[in-house]
């Protein structure tokens, strides 16, 4: 009886490390990813990297999001990094331009589900973008600053393989850039009701010596979260600040 | 002949009955009409309002007038503002609108500029101008009906600097006329510029182009403050001023 129990212990509690969370389904029957969600990115919109607290950076960060803390630069590109940290005057999110893939998705935004495309709202420079499920591929003409999404279904987890970026998004306010060889795939895994497991794979030859990942939680958002327009156009005249920003970063403070 | 009578009668009846009948549209899986695709208008009310206003006319109050004219000469959406509504909706760009039940969204190409609605009662915001307002909607029969306030007054309904003032009120009517076709309509409410609410209404027109899909519009400012839209889909084949455009696939273009 008692070694019955064991087993069943055993059993049960393997049962529960291998067995992956199943989101309900919509009406259409696609796993259920719908609604608003607010990253936990790790003060990523400030770098990506982990980074000291200051006015410019914000919080401290001492993982950021990037897998093994370290961006596989090439030379050339490392020595750029250096340069752009010292004039944050170039970041283009600071005039107003799209964040990109994955920057957009360290803010909060909304996901609705059709069988054919997934349409996700990001709340932050009003951006939006469609990412079509139908198998269709990449256009051949086109070059963008949130690139152009196409997605599929592994099980539960929603794929998104993401090209046609441009060469101006960065991936924060730290200098943190690509070129238009920008390849991104991101995966969205539901953990539990309210979580979604962001991952994303990047791939960029002409900038970085191998393919590197980060990865952050997504929380749903409170049920009284109002989505609100984001309106930035620039006329802000804050080049000024943005100069005076640079002090908040070493310029040796990335390691290679 | 009697027969023949009869039977011009009977096709008679049958006409004007069916004239006389709705357009049936096809449902969501919630049974409400399915407005979603792309869409677009054929029309230059961009330019100029007055051209889908009732009557071609906007009622404009004498001081309202005046202050128009004394007013800013510089378009908003020439240093790249949201264009608010109804302008958004007349614009020539296309836009595309997604249904999930109890949500209407709207994507626009324009600048990318989106509208998230639901079709909910509640109050409007208090307090609070956003420049392509705050919408709030509700389905009347097989209309879509989009109150839209809080629009403030820094937005403009066209190029032709007609204006309105903070207290714009605009109560939108979308309605499934056929396959491709949406009729809008939009009531404008402004008793501090408007003598009365006046009404504009206008066919929005599915794009109906294979493979067609919606592109990143952006807007940038130069350095002297001047709108800059890079190209960012290929010039329609033949006159652009022709309805419907049709631009080159992909395949075409990278030939």
């Amino acid at each position: 009886m008692k070694i019955a129990f064991l087993i069943c212990l055993a059993v049960l509690s393997c049962w529960g490390q291998t067995s992956a969370y199943v989101p309900p389904k919509t009406s259409d029957g696609l796993p259920d990813l719908e609604g608003m969600w607010q990253p936990r990115a790790n003060g990523a919109a400030y770098s990506i990297l982990p980074h000291p607290g200051g006015f410019f950076l914000g919080a401290e960060s001492k993982e950021g999001i990037v897998e093994g803390g370290i961006l596989p630069y090439q030379p050339w590109a490392a020595a750029k990094v250096k340069e752009l940290t010292q004039h944050m005057e170039f970041d283009p999110t600071g005039h107003c331009h799209y964040e990109g893939i994955p920057h957009a998705m360290y803010f909060g935004f909304q996901i609705v589900e059709t069988p054919k495309y997934i349409a996700v709202m990001h709340e932050n420079m009003h951006a939006w973008r469609i990412i079509y499920m139908d198998g269709s591929p990449h256009p051949k003409d086109y070059s963008a600053w949130m690139g152009d999404s196409r997605g599929h279904w592994e099980g539960s987890t929603l794929v998104v393989d993401v090209a046609n970026n441009n060469d101006k998004s960065v991936f924060d306010m730290a200098g943190h850039f690509h070129s238009d060889a920008l390849h991104v795939v991101e995966r969205f895994t539901p953990v539990d009701k309210d979580t979604i497991r962001y991952e994303a794979t990047l791939d960029d030859p002409k900038v970085f010596t191998r393919s590197w990942k980060l990865g952050f939680p997504l929380k749903r958002a409170r049920k009284d979260y109002l989505f609100l327009e984001s309106g930035c156009f620039e006329d802000e005249r804050d080049q000024e600040h943005l100069v005076n920003g640079k002090a908040a970063l070493p310029a040796d403070h990335y390691k290679q | 002949m009697g027969i023949r009578a009869a039977a011009a009668g009977v096709c008679l009846t049958i006409m004007l009955a069916s004239a006389e009948t709705p357009y049936a549209p096809p449902r969501t899986s919630d049974g409400k009409p399915d407005l979603q695709g792309i869409w677009e208008t054929r029309n230059a009310a961009a330019f100029d309002v007055s051209e889908i206003a009732e009557g071609h006319d906007i009622p404009y109050l004498p001081a309202a007038l005046e202050k128009e004219q004394k007013g800013s000469r510089v378009d908003p959406m020439a240093h790249c503002a949201m264009p608010g509504v109804p302008r958004i909706n007349y614009l020539p760009f296309p836009f595309q609108i997604v249904q999930r039940p109890g949500l209407v969204i709207i994507l626009y190409e324009y600048l990318h500029n989106q509208r998230l609605i639901q079709t909910m009662p509640r109050e409007h915001l208090d307090g609070i101008d956003l420049w392509m307002g705050d919408s709030v909607a509700h389905w009347e029969g097989d209309t879509l009906v989009v109150d839209v306030a809080d629009l403030g007054d820094k937005t403009w309904l066209d190029s032709a600097r007609h204006t309105h003032s903070d207290a714009l009120h605009v109560i939108e009517r979308y309605t499934r006329t056929g396959a491709d076709t949406i009729r809008y309509e939009a009531t404008l409410e402004d008793p501090k510029t408007y003598s009365k609410p006046w009404k504009i209404s206008m066919t929005l027109h599915r794009n109906t182009q294979p493979g067609f899909e919606l592109r990143e519009q952006e807007c940038t400012e130069g350095d002297n403050g001047r709108a800059i839209q890079p190209q960012y889909r290929p010039a329609p084949k033949g006159d652009p001023l022709e309805f419907p455009r049709t631009y080159p696939s992909s395949a075409e273009v990278s030939k």
